[in-house]
């Protein structure tokens, strides 16, 4: 990697850090889900200020040149952060529905209650009648 | 003036209704609400059987999201002062009357229930008390504020923290965070003194597993609302 390189990732890489703090700041973003996208920034800041980590793990995992590493792992964080939304959007979809069987559940309730106090209260005015 | 207490539950069905006498018996003044988070056991059934007043949500919200529509029911009915009371009998109801009168003297914003004041009573694991004391030493380093307590749940607020919890809360692990959100828009919070007991059923929401993410979560979280406007 050249030193051009890391300079230019390194800025790319802590301005996406500050948009995604100003978005929490903001109240756009939770941090809860905001969590996983810090922790890749971050490691992948100590990355670009310490390329040896990089050839390190290319050794490890017999990889030839470090720059496929880079690729690779970053192919997994994507993939880790796709998934990691799935699991949330069925989480999510689930939960739409209980709600919606919920409200359907208590507007038939709603509904009996009035049909029935309707009926009670016809009921009174036959009687004054 | 009309108080209530905010009593979340999930699953609770072996301490609710201890809870509940104690709160009649040692607080009689105060009105309360249980909010059901969902409960897989029957928490929900029993309090519809035994006349006790709930909220029942349909979806699993967390502590944070339950706590909060206690405020919005509060807001709603418009209480004067709500506290915040576990339901698995670590809380003892009998502080409450002292503590209302206490928010009152002192025109606080909120009061918090404090094991570590007095240090009687159960005082917490360890390695859990050491997890608080370092909450407490980042707020004072923040805000300049002492909190011993800041993950006490016996929290009691006016109706100024009612407006605005019912309008913004946050949704898991609530407590620091919320404190330091109040500090920082200059609310006063105060303590006092409380013996709290070793909860009589179930275990703390939060495993020893997901303590270091809970460290971590909050300690971001308590940051953020430093450079919130």
């Amino acid at each position: 990697m050249t030193v051009k390189l890391q300079i230019v990732a390194g800025i790319i890489l802590i301005l996406g850090l500050l948009w995604i703090v100003n978005m929490i700041r903001k109240r756009k973003l939770e941090l809860k889900y905001a969590l996983a996208w810090m922790v890749v920034i971050i490691l992948m800041l100590l990355v670009d200020i310490f390329p040896p980590i990089l050839s390190l793990i290319s050794f490890l995992f017999g990889i030839a040149t470090p720059v496929n590493t880079l690729f690779i792992l970053g192919f997994i964080f994507a993939l880790a952060l796709l998934f990691i939304l799935t699991v949330t959007v069925s989480r999510l979809s689930d939960r739409v529905r209980q709600l919606s069987q919920a409200v359907a559940l208590n507007e038939k309730n709603i509904e009996e209650l009035q049909l029935k106090e309707l009926k009670n209260k016809k009921e009174a005015d036959g009687n004054t009648l | 003036m009309k108080s209530l207490v905010i009593i979340p539950a999930f699953n609770e069905e072996k301490s609710i209704e201890k809870t509940v006498a104690d709160l009649q018996e040692n607080a009689p003044e105060f009105d309360y609400i249980i909010i059901n988070d969902c409960s897989t056991d029957n928490t929900l059934s029993l309090c519809r059987e035994k006349g006790m007043p709930v909220l029942n949500l349909h979806v699993n919200l967390g502590i944070g999201g339950a706590v909060q529509t206690g405020y919005l029911y509060a807001q709603k009915m418009g209480y004067d002062i709500t506290v915040q009371f576990d339901g698995d009998g670590q809380h003892d109801a009998k502080y409450l009357s002292a503590m209302q009168a206490y928010l009152q003297d002192t025109g606080a914003d909120m009061v918090i229930g404090s094991r570590f004041i007095e240090k009687e009573g159960f005082q917490s694991s360890g390695i859990r008390r050491l997890g608080i004391r370092y909450f407490t030493a980042l707020i004072a380093c923040l805000t300049k504020k002492t909190i011993t307590d800041p993950t006490s749940g016996m929290r009691m607020v006016n109706r100024k923290v009612i407006q605005l919890f019912a309008s913004d809360y946050p949704k898991d692990y609530p407590e620091p965070e919320c404190i330091a959100a109040l500090l920082k828009k200059n609310y006063t919070i105060k303590e006092y003194p409380v013996v709290m007991r070793e909860r009589a059923e179930g275990t703390s929401s939060i495993s020893p597993l997901k303590s270091v993410y809970y460290m971590i979560k909050v300690t971001l979280a308590i940051l953020m609302e430093q450079i919130r406007e």
